[in-house]
């Protein structure tokens, strides 16, 4: 089942870049910005990105992740800090401080190479 | 570059499932307009939903008047089973799609008689990960793991679990047949989620049913 989550959100982001890109020009490059909660890998998305764009007024748009990580926060110690895994122990010894994360799955910006005239 | 043009880039911030999202929230709204309390079960596939809400439906004949929505890759056999207990069944065929989408619902939502309904659930297709982040407009979530899974799975899974309204524990009544480490299952979904409730159930021996029909009437 590798790509498959990332399939369907491929296609949606798909669907929604097109309804953003102008009328003449290309859309070069896509950003977006993934919370670690959503267990996005970046390099199955593009991957999928490019088979789903494939034939489309969007092929050849470069796709850029942007994986928010988890922060941890200890309760023995009171240390924060970011990790791209939520189980992880801390350097004061406690075996289990606290991960959290987003879930946002955001297009943040589009680069647009616009023709003259 | 192109010859004589310029290239921009433009700062957005829009949901990549927007669209889906806007159709969840009329869901949300048309259902809470009629009193329906909805339920979303996601579990693996195996994990059990479809026996745990043949157990449930059967508990509340004469109780309440639920309809179900039930999703699947394809095959109606899941959608058969359960309307022995109910008569407001819709099967949603996805195809290849490995998780249901708010207009899916809205569209099932279309094929049953709403007035008579107060309890809707929706199982989803077998699947521990995308479904948790598509919103269908449902008023709770409900994650089903099932003892059979491991320990792990819960750490394994931690949008489902920080996600979740309830969780549910299946196949509870295997207990004594299997190596199952509660003490790290439970450590973990507490890490995830401080809060969420966690009921032990067996949809074929029919324990701990109680308590999950106790909190969907709630």
């Amino acid at each position: 089942m590798l790509g498959v989550h990332e399939f369907s959100i491929a296609e949606a982001l798909a669907a929604q870049v097109q309804r953003h890109a102008p009328a003449t020009g290309r859309v070069r490059e896509v950003e977006i910005s993934v919370g670690a909660l959503r267990g996005l890998e970046p390099e199955a998305l593009r991957m999928c990105w490019e088979a789903v764009t494939h034939d489309t007024p969007i092929a050849g748009a470069i796709l850029q992740v942007e994986l928010r990580p988890w922060s941890i926060t200890c309760s023995s110690c009171g240390r924060t800090w970011t990790s791209p895994v939520p189980f992880v122990a801390c350097a004061c010894g406690d075996p289990a401080p606290v991960p959290t994360a987003g879930d946002e799955l955001d297009l943040v910006a589009l680069t647009i190479d616009e023709e003259e005239g | 570059m192109p010859e004589g043009g310029r290239t921009t880039r433009v700062p957005l911030v829009e949901r990549v499932l927007e669209a889906n999202d806007e159709i969840a929230a009329d869901n949300r709204v048309e259902l809470e307009r009629r009193g329906i309390f909805s339920v979303d079960l996601i579990g693996a596939p195996g994990s059990g939903k479809t026996a745990l809400l043949e157990s449930t439906l059967r508990a509340l004949q004469g109780r309440r008047r639920p309809a179900v929505l039930v999703g699947d890759l394809a095959t109606r056999r899941d959608g058969d089973r359960l309307a022995r207990w109910c008569d407001q069944v819709v099967q949603i065929s996805t195809g290849q799609g490995c998780h249901l989408e708010a207009g899916q619902v809205r569209d099932a939502l279309g094929q049953i008689d709403l007035d008579g309904v107060d309890l809707l659930f929706i199982e989803n297709v077998g699947n521990l990960i995308c479904p948790v982040g598509f919103d269908l407009g449902q008023a709770a979530k409900v994650g089903l793991f099932s003892l059979t899974e491991g320990a792990d799975k819960a750490a394994k899974h931690p949008y489902l679990v920080q996600a979740a309204d309830l969780l549910l524990l299946n196949k509870i009544d295997l207990w004594p047949h299997l190596s199952f480490d509660r003490s790290i299952f439970e450590a973990d979904v507490r890490l995830l989620n401080p809060r969420v409730p966690l009921l032990d159930v067996s949809a074929t021996t029919g324990q701990g049913l109680d308590a999950w029909i106790a909190w969907l009437e709630r």
